[in-house]
């Protein structure tokens, strides 16, 4: 069944789906589709605000002084200049503080874009290479800027800036894996002429990789063992072909 | 006159933004000026100050964690932060719904007959914004037993099946009332915001 087809349903699962009478199966299936579907989500919303009011016709009550420091101390609001340290991630961190939504508008335009460039890189190259893997890294206005495509079986990757961005002849550019946890793993430095083969390790391809992401250095790299010291200026994420 | 009874919703968003940068005396801002209301309303699902105290913290701790995520394009913030301590609540109630022995008819009883008028007197005194009036007067045009389903449904998380029991008529009934009390919402919203 797809409900998407018939906005009139829609409507009508949004609102039981907020009143709470939608159970069992079908709200387990609406709340599937509502992970991305933008127009559930819109429909989904404006049954919120209509609905939600609901909660003040049972009027306001104080509550007691006690919840308050309960909730400083589970979350350690007492060490709150603490707090905002830890808050301030390191500026390659960027993929903590940015929206679910960014990220998910990021994935979709990166798998448009990766199919576009694999169909592309099929029909160009006579010795097509088995790219199994793909990952397109986009600049801050969604722009195809570097490619990636691997090959799993020959254990090797390449990649490839897709337009020729100028980099500074005394700047080069450097690919990162962001792993969720720790710091960014080098992959290795885009050489000036822009593409090249590296090998495809754990380290490019492990499930704990966040995002690929691509930083401006000075020539030849990082000079810090612990990241990017420059801005990141592309970010990714791989794409099994199937 | 300021309102503090219903700070503006820029004012609460403003806090949220505060709050997911991680300042804490925004946070407490907020707590304060929304924990009265956000805490009537986890009584009412749950019954008990300390359940209620409980879904209200949890609820906060999420709010915290998840200021980052608020999106005001889609939620206005009340609506965001009323959502989030309703979903705390209601999973406290499933996890102690065996303990828990709530009086659910004479609550509604309450609430629903000072939504059968609210222009009577109830209603003001129950200090609700304007949204919240809004929906009440619209309330008030269904009909008695089509709220008090629309209500069973909303407070204590009924099914449709759970409602037809307590209110002993056919579960077909309940879910056309249901649907229809929607319908009529939405219509009558739609309206009184052009007025």
């Amino acid at each position: 069944m797809n409900i998407r087809d018939n906005p009139q349903l829609c409507d009508k699962l949004a609102a039981e789906y907020v009143l709470g009478t939608l159970r069992g199966g079908a709200r387990r299936r609406f709340e599937r589709y509502l992970r991305d579907d933008v127009v559930l989500q819109r429909l989904t919303a404006e049954w919120q605000e209509r609905l939600m009011p609901m909660a003040e016709f049972t009027g306001a009550q104080t509550p007691r002084a006690q919840v308050w420091r309960a909730i400083e101390r589970r979350l350690g609001l007492g060490q709150a200049q603490k707090r905002v340290q830890q808050r301030a991630h390191a500026a390659w961190q960027f993929w903590r503080t940015e929206s679910l939504t960014f990220w998910r508008s990021l994935s979709l335009v990166s798998l448009a874009a990766a199919l576009l460039m694999v169909g592309v890189l099929r029909s160009t190259l006579v010795e097509a290479p088995q790219v199994d893997l793909v990952a397109t890294l986009i600049d801050d206005k969604a722009r195809t800027a570097l490619l990636l495509t691997a090959d799993s079986e020959r254990r090797v990757f390449t990649a490839r800036l897709v337009e020729n961005a100028p980099v500074a002849a005394d700047k080069s550019l450097q690919l990162w894996a962001v792993p969720k946890e720790g710091a960014p793993r080098s992959l290795g430095v885009i050489p000036p002429e822009g593409a090249i083969e590296l090998p495809l390790t754990g380290s490019a391809i492990g499930d704990d990789i966040a995002t690929l992401a691509v930083s401006l250095e000075p020539r030849g790299g990082s000079p810090g063992a612990g990241g990017p010291t420059g801005p990141i200026l592309y970010k990714g994420n791989w794409v099994r072909m199937l | 006159m300021p309102d503090t009874l219903h700070p503006d919703p820029d004012q609460l968003a403003t806090w949220l933004q505060a709050t997911s940068r991680g300042d804490a005396a925004a946070f407490r801002a907020l707590y304060d000026a929304i924990s009265p209301k956000l805490f009537g309303y986890a009584l009412r699902i749950l019954g008990k100050r300390e359940l209620a105290e409980e879904a209200l913290q949890d609820g906060f701790v999420a709010i915290w964690n998840g200021a980052a995520g608020y999106q005001r394009h889609l939620a206005a913030p009340m609506t965001w932060m009323t959502t989030i301590v309703r979903n705390k609540s209601l999973d406290l109630l499933r996890r102690c719904a065996h303990d828990l022995d709530i009086d659910g008819p004479v609550f509604d009883a309450e609430i629903m007959a000072a939504l059968q008028d609210p222009r009577a007197t109830p209603i003001d005194a129950l200090l609700i914004s304007h949204d919240a009036k809004a929906l009440a007067l619209c309330m008030s045009l269904l009909e008695g037993a089509h709220r008090q389903v629309v209500g069973l449904a909303f407070f204590h998380d009924l099914s449709h099946s759970e409602v037809a029991q307590q209110m002993a008529i056919p579960i077909g009934t309940v879910k056309t009332w249901i649907r229809r009390s929607l319908e009529r919402l939405k219509t009558c919203l739609v309206k009184g915001e052009r007025a």
